[in-house]
């Protein structure tokens, strides 16, 4: 690709290699070259990347990389040991170098593209690429990685490296998400108070996994066979826990399976009849164990860790928090730009169709750079039908909001006059 | 589960991401992930959330963040996992012979009964529906109690 793009360059400034009668035709015309933003062969020579279709698709096209150099960008500023069955699936494709770059060797997560977005060469292809098909040179450090973070990034990697040669293996905080979840789980079943159960419940939850489950299933295999003696033996054990083993046998009914070959029938049998018994009425097939959350207030959120202020960390770097979410954006943005011609096929009728062409066009004129005013607040709430909703949705909203605004008016008026004083018995006196 | 999926812990997000999907429908399930159930529902929502992405975005809500309690409460969310749909930033309800229509709760049995879902109310607001019914059995439908309390 590299050598072609080259190629084509050199013979730009002489068009004489063109046929003649194209020439006498035409003296402006330039030999076909491929335009790799917008995807086609066209021979309008260096002019073509002030045409208004290529500045479209261009900014669609650096957006699309750019969504993509968030991973790597978040890889930078916190550096994650690479995990060895991880290290094939990652990989990057560079678009200013046509360059494939996957992590195959690399000891840290997009280590091999942080090196290669830093790389002169890196550089050089870019500034290339910006200079042919325009851009403005301004954007270069959106697609580089700057030298000095680059060397913190190579800082932090070393001494996370020489912290899992001292801490034993494999240190990873954040990395270890099996383990993570497991004791998640483990921590909400010890409400039942038996370990049997959580033991019992465990071979089901691994299943999402099948490489836990082909390294680790013999140990658990044991657990299992135990499993029905302890339901049959053990009588102490409150209804509410084994309702909610019973329950999960149940409700995992499609992954169970392959699970088959452990269990014998005989005991999972043992194991229904023993919860239907113990849940009575209850044991309708649909039913799944749900748990109930008590609301917080979040008006107490004024400073603290515990009521969830917001930490001092995030303010600093609102901007990185803000990619992720906005991925989505620009998925969305760039398919609709490619295929404009299907929105006028859609209804015209369906929900929202206002809503979302005026949204469109805010999107697309954000996007350019330009301030759009919309009525959009940090208050802004969608429309949202409630369960008791009569009449208009709006009404769903006024009447949150009147709530809302009588709840902060009880606690106001509330937390003034109360103040706490021993009791003192009326009849003493 | 959830670590495959978008998940947002802020008001902010959720917003941008309501106000962001256009002519797509969006799911968006408020729950935690350590719960089992919601470990289940995870499971189904990240394997077809890449069969539906035409016409679908998928996304989690962490109802643990202090953040979208506004959204916890907005939408009236008590048990977990509970699913919601949108449509140009319009609600979508869907009769399924439950208490709530204005929420999906609990899990979905298996990934065609989410993908089918989500394509009844895709089809639905197509036509200009903000109401559609349940095209799955009434058995495939997880059973849940409501308990009023102001009412």
């Amino acid at each position: 690709m590299e050598e072609k793009r080259s190629q084509t360059h050199s013979s730009n400034p002489n068009p004489k290699s063109n046929t003649r009668m194209k020439q006498g035709r035409n003296k402006k015309k330039h030999e076909f070259e491929y335009c790799t933003v917008c995807k086609l062969n066209h021979d309008q020579g260096p002019s073509h990347k002030y045409v208004r279709r290529h500045t479209k698709s261009l900014s669609t096209f650096l957006s699309r990389f750019q969504s993509k150099l968030s991973d790597v960008l978040f890889f930078l500023k916190n550096p994650t040991p690479l995990r060895l069955e991880h290290a094939s699936r990652t990989r990057l494709w560079c678009v200013f170098c046509d360059a494939d770059i996957d992590e195959r060797d690399s000891s840290f997560a997009c280590g091999n593209a942080i090196n290669h977005l830093a790389s002169a060469e890196h550089l050089k292809n870019l500034k290339h690429f910006l200079w042919k098909y325009g851009g403005g040179m301004d954007c270069v450090d959106k697609f580089r990685i700057l030298e000095a973070d680059f060397t913190k990034w190579e800082k932090k990697c070393k001494s996370l490296k020489s912290e899992a040669v001292s801490g034993g293996p494999m240190p990873g905080p954040s990395n270890d998400i099996h383990n993570k979840l497991e004791y998640g789980i483990i921590d909400t079943f010890e409400n039942n108070s038996s370990s049997s159960f959580s033991n019992g419940v465990m071979p089901l939850l691994y299943h999402t996994n099948e490489y836990q489950v082909s390294h680790s299933g013999l140990p658990q295999v044991a657990n299992v066979g135990r499993f029905p003696q302890d339901v049959t033996t053990s009588s102490s054990i409150n209804s509410k826990g084994l309702t909610v083993s019973s329950q999960r046998s149940l409700t995992s009914n499609g992954r169970k399976g392959s699970l088959d070959d452990h269990f014998n029938s005989e005991s999972m049998s043992e194991v229904y009849q023993q919860g239907r018994m113990t849940k009575g009425q209850s044991s309708s097939q649909g039913f799944q164990n749900l748990a109930q959350i008590s609301s917080k207030d979040s008006k107490e959120s004024s400073g603290n860790v515990h009521t969830g202020a917001l930490p001092p960390w995030f303010a600093a770097d609102e901007e990185i928090q803000l990619s992720i979410p906005l991925q989505p954006v620009s998925g969305t943005l760039v398919s609709m730009s490619n295929k404009l011609g299907k929105s006028k096929k859609l209804n015209p009728k369906r929900v929202g169709a206002a809503w979302a062409e005026r949204r469109k066009r805010e999107m697309e004129m954000e996007q350019r750079g330009e301030i759009v005013k919309s009525d959009y607040d940090a208050n802004w709430l969608p429309n949202f039908g409630g369960v008791w909703q009569s009449g208009c949705r709006k009404e769903t909203r006024k009447e949150f909001e009147l709530e809302k605004d009588t709840v902060v008016k009880v606690e106001s008026q509330s937390e003034m006059p109360v103040k706490i004083q021993p009791y003192v018995s009326k009849r003493m006196h | 589960m959830s670590y495959l999926l978008t998940t947002l812990t802020t008001k902010q997000e959720v917003d941008s991401i309501i106000r962001s999907t256009i002519d797509k429908v969006l799911v968006l399930r408020f729950g935690r992930a350590s719960d089992s159930v919601c470990l289940l529902l995870d499971d189904v929502l990240a394997k077809s959330a890449r069969d539906v992405s035409k016409f679908a975005t998928v996304a989690l809500v962490d109802i643990d963040s202090d953040d979208v309690q506004v959204y916890v409460k907005y939408f009236d969310i008590t048990l977990i996992p509970s699913t919601i749909f949108f449509f140009n930033a319009h609600h979508m309800k869907m009769d399924s012979g439950t208490a709530d229509h204005s929420k999906w709760v609990g899990a979905f049995r298996a990934k065609q009964d989410f993908v089918d879902v989500v394509e009844a109310i895709f089809r639905g607001a197509m036509k200009g529906k903000l109401i559609v019914s349940c095209p799955l059995p009434p058995e495939r439908i997880p059973k849940y109690q409501l308990y009023y309390k102001d009412v």
